[in-house]
């Protein structure tokens, strides 16, 4: 089982990497390392909170990119081009095709992060010889957990790309549904902060029914946000490894119960 | 050794959302039996593909049970045993043919000395050794139908299942089809194979089915085939006489 979900994995990060869009998704995450050394004059004060806070944010964008108009096209056009047939007339259970299509995607972020990484580490490192005093706070342990913690963030995404290519007959519902997934993952804490801190000064904004819901929501789109540790990063505060390790086991087993979901669906799913 | 068995399939489906439901097969049944080609031909939307979909499980009949080995073809055990070749097979663009096979032969668990060799061997014989490196996407129409016959039969499966096999090939691509269909034959596996061409099916098949709207309009057994090929009878003739009796059933209904 375990060698033709490896197969399928590898297949599909293949037919991903040799994607002419990457190369343009790459580039562009380049441009803007390059960007952040070429202006790092500019930014007095703030200028190593600026850089690591771009630099991480140039790598989140790009692995978003990727799982977005590379990822959802790697499983959807199996299914529209009818390469599923081929696959499935092989013994594949459909479970072992969902996890296959997981394990290559996230082998294709992890692929790119890791070149992007390398730049982005000579990026910091340059900004950083050059302006030595604006890096007192600045670790690179701290910044390398962001990293991580933005591996896992697209993991995540990749297995909620998974559910809906599962689910849906169109690669544009699956990539609508999976943006407004991320979109709606990625705010809700805040809103949430927000109208209970406005609540508990006495003022209401949202009515009591819809903070309910909100919060409905917010159990079940995945808190993208509980991966963001951007901030820490730039201004060099310690981790608590407790919430490290939560946040890590929260997208880990998030990530597993959407993908079993997304197999128990896709075994009822007929390909005429 | 695997024997097919079709008991009363019934299968519609809805082509989209708020459309109406189509019949794509009505109480078909039929059986295929071990170590012979089968062949199903019929006109454009008779239900051939959708009868191979039930068959490999990508679909699911309203009714009616099909079996291989009597064993229903829910279990998918069966398709270690399988290879097949879709009409018009899209494969993966980016990959080498020499990476699709690795896939194949990696998906059906053979070891990698054995997917280097029967890779190798099918290449040969299917004529498409120069092309083993090249990315799939350059590949012209003939060319794919070739790779796919190389992804179908790589694991040396006991049945073998072509849609429109010839589609796409030029008439060397086709004597190589042809050619290859015997040997598979001779070597005792079961081919079941849909076509248009009906001189190919005539030369190739021990048993034949005529499908036309989804129904089972006539059999032909191997005597009956023998008979085509002789040239005591005309497969043509009798194609064109079936689905136009169907024709007038349906019209008089």
């Amino acid at each position: 089982m375990m060698r033709r979900v490896w197969a399928l994995a590898v297949v599909t990060c293949r037919e991903g990497l040799r994607d002419r869009s990457l190369y343009g998704i790459l580039l562009f995450a380049l441009l803007v390392l390059g960007l952040n050394v070429a202006v790092a004059g500019f930014f007095m004060r703030q200028l190593g909170k600026v850089t690591v806070d771009m630099n991480l944010s140039a790598l989140s964008f790009a692995g978003l990119l990727l799982v977005f108009f590379i990822g959802i096209n790697l499983m959807a056009k199996d299914i529209d081009k009818k390469t599923i047939h081929l696959v499935l007339s092989r013994p594949f259970s459909r479970g072992e095709y969902i996890w296959g299509k997981f394990f290559g995607l996230v082998l294709l972020v992890l692929a790119t992060l890791a070149l992007l990484l390398v730049f982005s580490c000579a990026t910091v490192a340059t900004v950083r010889g050059l302006y030595p005093n604006y890096f007192d706070g600045f670790s690179w342990s701290i910044f390398f957990w962001a990293v991580l913690f933005i591996a896992l963030q697209l993991m995540l995404l990749c297995a909620i790309v998974v559910f809906f290519s599962a689910i849906t007959t169109s690669s544009f519902i699956t990539l609508i549904f999976s943006m407004a997934s991320y979109l709606v993952g990625i705010t809700l804490e805040e809103v949430l902060f927000y109208l209970k801190s406005q609540a508990a000064q006495g003022e209401v904004i949202a009515s009591e029914s819809l903070q309910r819901l909100l919060e409905v929501v917010a159990w079940l789109v995945p808190n993208f946000a509980a991966f963001d540790f951007k901030t820490e990063a730039a201004h060099g505060l310690a981790l608590d490894g407790v919430r490290l390790a939560v946040n890590a086991g929260y997208g880990v087993c998030y990530a597993a119960l959407v993908l079993w979901l997304a197999a128990l669906i896709f075994k009822r799913r007929e390909f005429n | 050794m695997l024997d097919i068995q079709f008991s009363t399939i019934n299968k519609t489906y809805k082509p989209g959302l708020f459309k109406k439901k189509v019949t794509a097969l009505t109480e078909v049944s039929f059986s295929v039996t071990t170590g012979t080609v089968f062949g199903l031909v019929g006109p454009n939307g008779a239900g051939k593909s959708t009868t191979i979909r039930l068959l490999l499980n990508l679909s699911r009949p309203d009714s009616g049970t099909i079996t291989v080995n009597r064993a229903p073809v829910t279990d998918r055990d069966f398709l270690r045993q399988v290879g097949y070749l879709p009409e018009n097979p899209y494969l993966y663009d980016h990959l080498t043919l020499t990476e699709l096979l690795r896939f194949a032969g990696a998906a059906n668990g053979l070891p990698a000395a054995q997917i280097a060799e029967r890779s190798a061997l099918l290449a040969r014989q299917t004529g498409i050794g120069h092309a083993m490196k090249r990315p799939l996407r350059t590949f012209s129409k003939g060319m794919r139908q070739r790779a796919g016959l190389c992804y179908a039969l790589l694991h040396d499966p006991t049945l073998v299942i072509l849609d429109e096999p010839m589609s796409g090939l030029d008439p060397l691509g086709r004597k190589m089809v042809c050619d290859l269909i015997l040997d598979l034959k001779g070597q005792g596996k079961t081919v079941f194979f849909c076509s248009h061409i009906l001189s190919d099916v005539e030369r190739l098949c021990d048993a034949l089915a005529i499908l036309d709207r989804g129904r089972l309009v006539r059999t032909f057994s191997d005597g009956e085939m023998a008979a085509f090929r002789q040239g005591e009878a005309s497969l043509e003739e009798a194609f064109v006489a079936a689905v136009s009796a169907q024709a007038e059933q349906g019209g008089a209904a």
